[in-house]
């Protein structure tokens, strides 16, 4: 076992069977392209690991390369193996990306449309903003998955890949939902067209057509 | 041993490879095969995504290293894999014994 330990030092050579192998791969997986690229790297370096070990114990070449495929699976079996863990990437990283780019929407929509000054608390908030309750949802839930697929799985039930998708999906639905009724509201409140109104719009339809390919994106690796 | 034999003490058994020290991915196949006198071989492809699971939720965490030119992600046990390996091994310990002792084979008791 020690000659496999992190230590073992051996040339990286091309291999055309490996090669044709991991690039069959590579068209298959689905998921973040640095996640992919990552898994691909490793799969490699396990493979060629794989074939030196084979070609060690008396194998030729090219039959410890194929012995190497053998052991690892089709790449039909390990992009199903993988396909998990990239759902879950996938989920995490977009629901994350929407996080981060909500206050850079909200805080154009909240300069133009804030309650006036005496007018305070929730109620009113809601009244001038009418998809705060919708955000709300959207950080329940996006809490809720990045829990339960995170480190806090140690504790809380583990949400599977498929419903993370499931979640990312209905996300990117409310936070559409959430920028569409922003949008009417901009263009019907009659408010003077100004700077402020077109940044916000703009933010708004950008997010729309992230959401929209999100919502796509996730419908294929769900049904993929 | 078939693959679906091992679900749910897959991690365990990830946990305790790595106990010994940092693995890159094949290694820690290795490791399982040769720590259980062949009887555990998974295929390969399908036990580096149970190594990326136990990352995701913080029970290994991973190195990039360049060896012989080669791009190798090493992996190793944080404190909370090391403690989760502990509760595991009680568990087992328990579940074990409890079974070992309803499925071992006794000599039927004599009549009369």
């Amino acid at each position: 076992m020690a000659n496999h330990r992190i230590t073992r030092i051996t040339d990286a050579r091309p291999d055309p069977t490996l090669d044709a192998y991991l690039a069959e791969l590579a068209a298959r997986l689905r998921g973040p392209r640095r996640r992919r690229d990552a898994i691909l790297t490793e799969l490699r370096d396990g493979l060629e690991h794989a074939t030196d070990h084979h070609i060690a114990a008396g194998l030729p070449p090219e039959l410890a390369a194929t012995t190497a495929i053998n052991q690892f699976g089709t790449p039909q079996a390990v992009t199903v193996a993988f396909a998990g863990e990239l759902a879950a990437a996938y989920a995490r990283r977009t629901i994350a990306a929407l996080v981060a780019t909500g206050p850079l929407v909200g805080i154009w929509w909240l300069l133009l449309l804030q309650p006036s000054p005496w007018r305070t608390g929730l109620t009113a908030l809601v009244a001038a903003i009418p998809v705060i309750p919708l955000i709300a949802i959207a950080i329940t839930a996006v809490g809720a998955t990045l829990a339960t697929t995170g480190r806090l799985m140690r504790w809380l039930p583990e949400t599977s890949p498929h419903r993370a998708l499931a979640a990312t999906t209905a996300i990117a639905a409310v936070c559409l939902l959430g920028d569409l009724s922003m949008v009417t509201i901009g263009v019907l409140s009659g408010l003077p067209t100004r700077p402020l109104l077109a940044i916000a719009i703009a933010a708004s339809l950008t997010r729309i057509a992230a959401c929209i390919t999100t919502i796509r994106h996730t419908t294929q690796m769900r049904h993929s | 041993m078939r693959p679906e034999v091992l679900k749910g003490h897959l991690d365990a058994l990830l946990l305790a490879v790595l106990e010994a020290g940092p693995q890159h991915g094949y290694a820690v196949i290795e490791a399982l095969r040769a720590g259980s006198d062949g009887a555990l071989d998974l295929p390969t492809g399908t036990v580096y995504p149970a190594l990326h699971r136990l990352e995701r939720a913080g029970l290994i965490a991973s190195d990039w290293q360049t060896v012989g030119g080669r791009r190798r992600r090493a992996y190793h046990l944080t404190p909370a894999g090391q403690a989760a390996l502990g509760e595991q091994r009680a568990v087992w310990d328990q579940f074990s014994t409890a079974v070992t002792a309803l499925l071992t084979r006794r000599p039927w008791p004599t009549t009369g």
